[in-house]
């Protein structure tokens, strides 16, 4: 007979204010296999926990129910204090008499009823309980940083500082991502470039950071601190050991018209690139798809110049196969495409551009050497129009959030274009101004009061060309929603923030969850904001929700140090709640039939097949099996098995049986 | 019938084979399955109209499994269909079982998950005009309705399990019916254990069963069993635009996760 000891708690007036608590304490003592069960006030307590291990000594317990709030709260304390006194921590369990019981019901007789109820089960579970000992898993010290921007570059810089591995695998030739396409950042107007590039600079040359450029992740297996990631590396048909980065083949490369990725089409770049002078690795990189050589084989210009022979047309793309104990992703957004506006004209117009184009005009390695021409003739704009919130905030055609960093962007550019053009005028149309943060509000004020940007509260209808400027219809809001109508030179669309093309299938690939928008989730949206649902990865940066750079390093640094902390054990205690495939003994083995339906209900891919055989090393028979390392111990498969072979330890199928019996 | 004879004679020769499993005369004009494993056996094989049973059953019994590589007469849809279902199952290899079809003029030798499906695209499965017409007769009806057919037809179930034992896809070796540890389905044939029952065995095969009947024709009492099951597999295919028995290498519907799945129906 069992020697189960019942701790019934008041949680203060939390339970206690509905269940009679002693009523239930007296009630759960007649139940059989119980020998002991009392009440108090706060079990959770010191005191509390004290007379629990007392007890379990002075009365020979060998079982303990604990009748409190849910598991998910005091779970890991009580069987803590259970394995102190020298019980199977998992023949502890709980009963949850708060959440299930106080909480949603009214002081009466009945309610004590059900609290007595809902021990009596919890008894029957622990009577068919069974010891189990926790998995230890080792961990691996490296860790993947999925995307190179200024997220990806923190987040690795500040693992390797604690002296950790990293891989940096970035999908584009170079990293510095976004950030490296800026001009200057709001709202201390300092040049992007310079404060990023040394930190480019630094990654690169860190003993332990391994950069990956022009390689995106194939493929992820594994769990927590035993990940096994497949990271293609595309072929760059350029031998990165050989080349010295001397870029004659870039000077000397006939096909130099193609739309420039980095300057957003502003200009133009050769076949064989560098996407821009400060890139990281500093190496080109063949772009096949407009290469003469790969697309009729002939050409062949880069590897005839090549002092050093580095060309390698049949370089071909490479899978990597790496051990990695923990992931962040920091795989950044990508700016609404604009052909949703048509009524803006962009497209049709060439001087109506985006907010990520007019940085490049700006920025002193742009197109224009920082001088702000416009696209059409190169003439230099006297009016510019600001259209705020294209896209964010717009539940009809674009996207219900707010992208957060374009407020403080186009008041950015109105001051850089202020300060280039003495004489211009800039004119805002926005919904609202959203400048929540430090110097934030004022930076906006001094581009409305120094820099005399007329900001105008209300929306654009229109946008068309006329004597060679551009008219935008629009109303002021302000002013009784009086039609407003600017005859400007130029238009700059700040477009909304959306998540990466393809982010969706990255998630799925790395089993993580993602909102509607495609951004990815995070566990918890105030308590645990860089860590997502599936343990050992990690987020950082823009692919979360959109955000600025101060908190995009902030994040980064924040998932280096949620990885530098898992880093710092040699192993992983993880929870023995398993499926098990049972085995029998001959000739049946296992009642598992081997149809394996449990294998593609697995969302883990923990499931794999295994021969019986026999002393010849004949196969008699092909069953499943559980990988205790992977199984996360969700039950699909128990539940879909159809012969029940399979049952998941501490929620068998006999406890369960027992548990509803009991009523 | 006699090309049949000799094309199981020729491969039992060659040795390409170890035994053909087909059909005997039984008593008065019934046919029963019938084990050739030489040609004075293999004359005693028939194949007519009357030779109905799904043989595919037999094929994952223990005694018939350890003969070796086997030959089976496939005169309906159904065979091939049970056949490409237990290769997705991973219960027989491709390419393990050979299907002997009767066909016109002669007799069509299909050896592998492929060739079978091949071969089923030709002659589809049809349900019985009975079958049909009660099957949409249900599925007319109200649930209450619905309900109160089953149960009315569930209490005369003695569960004799000659339903379970006929199915070609319940070759479970032990069945969640006989488990004790613990009993969910309680053993006498009672209204609540009759209902679990049927309720379980039509679970177990939404999305696997094959629709050859065999269920429906096994029940000593003439219970229409066989139309739970397919009514279940109506509601697969409506779903998920698939079904069993069609191919060996597609997953399972109810069973498969996939990460893209939009879980529309949780609201």
């Amino acid at each position: 007979m069992s020697r189960i000891g019942v701790f019934t708690c008041h949680c203060g007036e939390n339970i206690a204010g509905t269940v009679d608590c002693p009523k239930v304490a007296e009630l759960t003592r007649q139940i059989p296999g119980v020998v002991h069960s009392v009440d108090y006030k706060y079990m959770c307590s010191d005191p509390g926990q004290t007379l629990i291990k007392e007890a379990i000594k002075e009365h020979k317990l060998d079982g303990v129910v604990v009748a409190a709030c849910s598991p998910r709260m005091h779970e890991p304390t009580f069987r803590k204090a259970a394995a102190e006194a020298g019980v199977n921590p998992y023949l502890c369990e709980m009963a949850n008499l708060r959440e299930h019981c106080s909480w949603v019901h009214e002081k009466n007789e009945a309610t004590t009823q059900k609290a007595a109820d809902l021990v009596r089960i919890m008894v029957e579970k622990v009577k068919h309980d069974t010891p189990l000992t926790p998995i230890k898993v080792p961990v691996t010290k490296t860790a993947l940083v999925v995307g190179g921007g200024i997220a990806g570059i923190q987040t690795a810089l500040d693992i390797a500082n604690a002296g950790h591995q990293v891989v940096l695998v970035e999908k584009s030739p170079s990293i510095g991502g976004h950030m490296s396409q800026l001009s200057e950042t709001f709202p201390t107007l300092d040049c992007s470039q310079c404060i990023l590039t040394p930190r480019m600079v630094e990654a690169a040359q860190h003993p332990n950071i391994k950069l990956m450029t022009y390689s995106e992740v194939e493929k992820v297996d594994g769990f927590i601190g035993n990940f096994k990631v497949t990271v293609r590396k595309k072929a760059k048909k350029v031998d990165e050991k050989a080349c010295t980065g001397c870029g004659l083949c870039v000077t000397k490369c006939p096909n130099k018209k193609i739309p420039d990725e980095f300057n957003e089409g502003l200009a133009f770049r050769p076949a064989i690139y560098v996407p821009f002078p400060q890139a990281v690795p500093n190496k080109p990189t063949i772009d096949t798809a407009n290469c003469t050589y790969f697309k009729n084989g002939k050409c062949g210009v880069c590897s005839k110049v090549c002092p050093t022979g580095a060309i390698r047309y049949d370089q071909e793309d490479e899978l990597i196969t790496m051990d990695i104990g923990a992931i962040v992703m920091a795989t950044g957004f990508k700016l609404m495409q604009t052909d949703k506006f048509p009524e803006y004209g962009y497209g049709k117009y060439k001087d109506v551009i985006d907010g990520m184009q007019f940085e490049r005009l700006a920025s002193a390695s742009g197109p224009t050497a920082g001088v702000i021409k416009r696209p059409s003739d190169g003439k230099e704009p006297e009016t510019v129009v600001f259209i705020a919130c294209s896209g964010s905030r717009d539940r009809a055609k674009g996207v219900p959030y707010c992208s957060k960093i374009c407020c403080m962007y186009t008041a950015k550019h109105t001051m850089l274009y202020k300060h280039k053009v003495h004489h211009g005028q800039a004119y805002v149309f926005y919904m609202d101004i959203r400048s929540a943060g430090k110097d934030y509000d004022e930076f906006v004020r001094r581009a409305i009061e120094e820099d005399e940007a007329k900001y105008i509260r209300g929306r654009v209808s229109r946008i068309y060309e006329e004597d060679g400027k551009l008219i935008v219809k629009g109303a002021d809001t302000l002013m009784n929603g009086e039609p407003v109508e600017i005859k400007a030179d130029m238009v700059v669309l700040a477009t909304a923030v959306q998540s990466q093309d393809r982010s969706e299938d990255l998630a799925q690939t790395l089993h993580i969850s993602y909102d509607k928008y495609g951004f990815f989730a995070e566990a918890h949206p105030k308590l645990r904001p860089v860590e997502t649902n599936t343990a050992g990865i990690f987020l950082a940066g823009a692919c979360q929700a959109p955000r600025d750079i101060p908190e995009t390093v902030a994040q980064g640094s924040a998932a280096g140090a949620k990885v530098a902390a898992l880093f710092s054990q040699d192993e992983l205690t993880r929870e023995p709640i398993v499926a098990v495939v049972n085995r029998q003994a001959p000739p049946l083995f296992s009642t598992c039939t081997g149809c394996f339906l449990c294998q593609t209900a697995c969302p883990y891919q923990a499931i794999e097949q295994e021969e019986i055989k026999d002393r010849s090393g004949r196969v008699i028979k092909t069953v499943a099996k559980v990988n205790p390392g992977l199984c996360q111990g969700c039950g699909t498969c128990v539940a879909f098995c159809r012969t029940k072979a399979i049952d998941l330890a501490g929620f068998s199928n006999e406890q369960l049986f027992a548990e509803l019996m009991t009523l | 019938m006699e090309s049949l004879k000799q094309k199981a004679k020729e491969l039992l020769e060659a040795g390409e084979i170890k035994a053909v499993l087909g059909y005997a005369r039984g008593t008065s004009d019934t046919r029963r399955p019938h084990v050739a494993m030489s040609a004075l056996e293999v004359d005693k094989l028939v194949a007519d109209q009357a030779c109905t049973t799904n043989l595919a059953n037999l094929l994952m019994k223990h005694e018939i499994k350890h003969l070796g590589k086997l030959a089976v007469v496939a005169s309906r849809p159904s065979t091939l269909r049970s056949l490409l279902q237990l290769t997705a199952e991973h219960q027989v290899a491709d390419g393990a079982i050979l299907a002997l079809v009767p066909a016109e003029g002669g007799v069509k030798q299909l050896g592998t998950a492929q060739a079978f499906e091949e071969h089923l695209a030709l002659v589809p499965q049809k349900k019985t005009e009975k079958d049909q017409a009660l099957l949409d007769r249900l599925k007319a009806m109200p649930r209450a309705e619905r309900f109160a057919f089953w149960q009315k037809e569930f209490s005369r179930c003695m569960k004799c399990y000659a339903c379970r034992n006929s199915c070609p896809m319940c070759y479970c070796e032990r069945c969640t019916m006989d488990c004790n540890r613990p009993q969910w389905v309680p053993v006498p044939s009672h209204a609540v254990g009759n209902q679990e029952y049927h309720l379980v065995r039509a679970m177990h095969l939404a999305g696997r069963c094959v629709e050859c009947g065999e269920c429906g024709r096994a029940c000593p009492v003439g219970i229409p069993v066989h139309l739970l099951t397919f009514f279940a597999e109506d509601s697969v295919r409506a779903q998920f635009g698939q079904g069993g028995g069609a191919s060996a290498t597609i997953d399972n519907a109810l069973s498969t996760f996939r990460p893209d799945d939009k879980e529309t129906f949780i609201r």
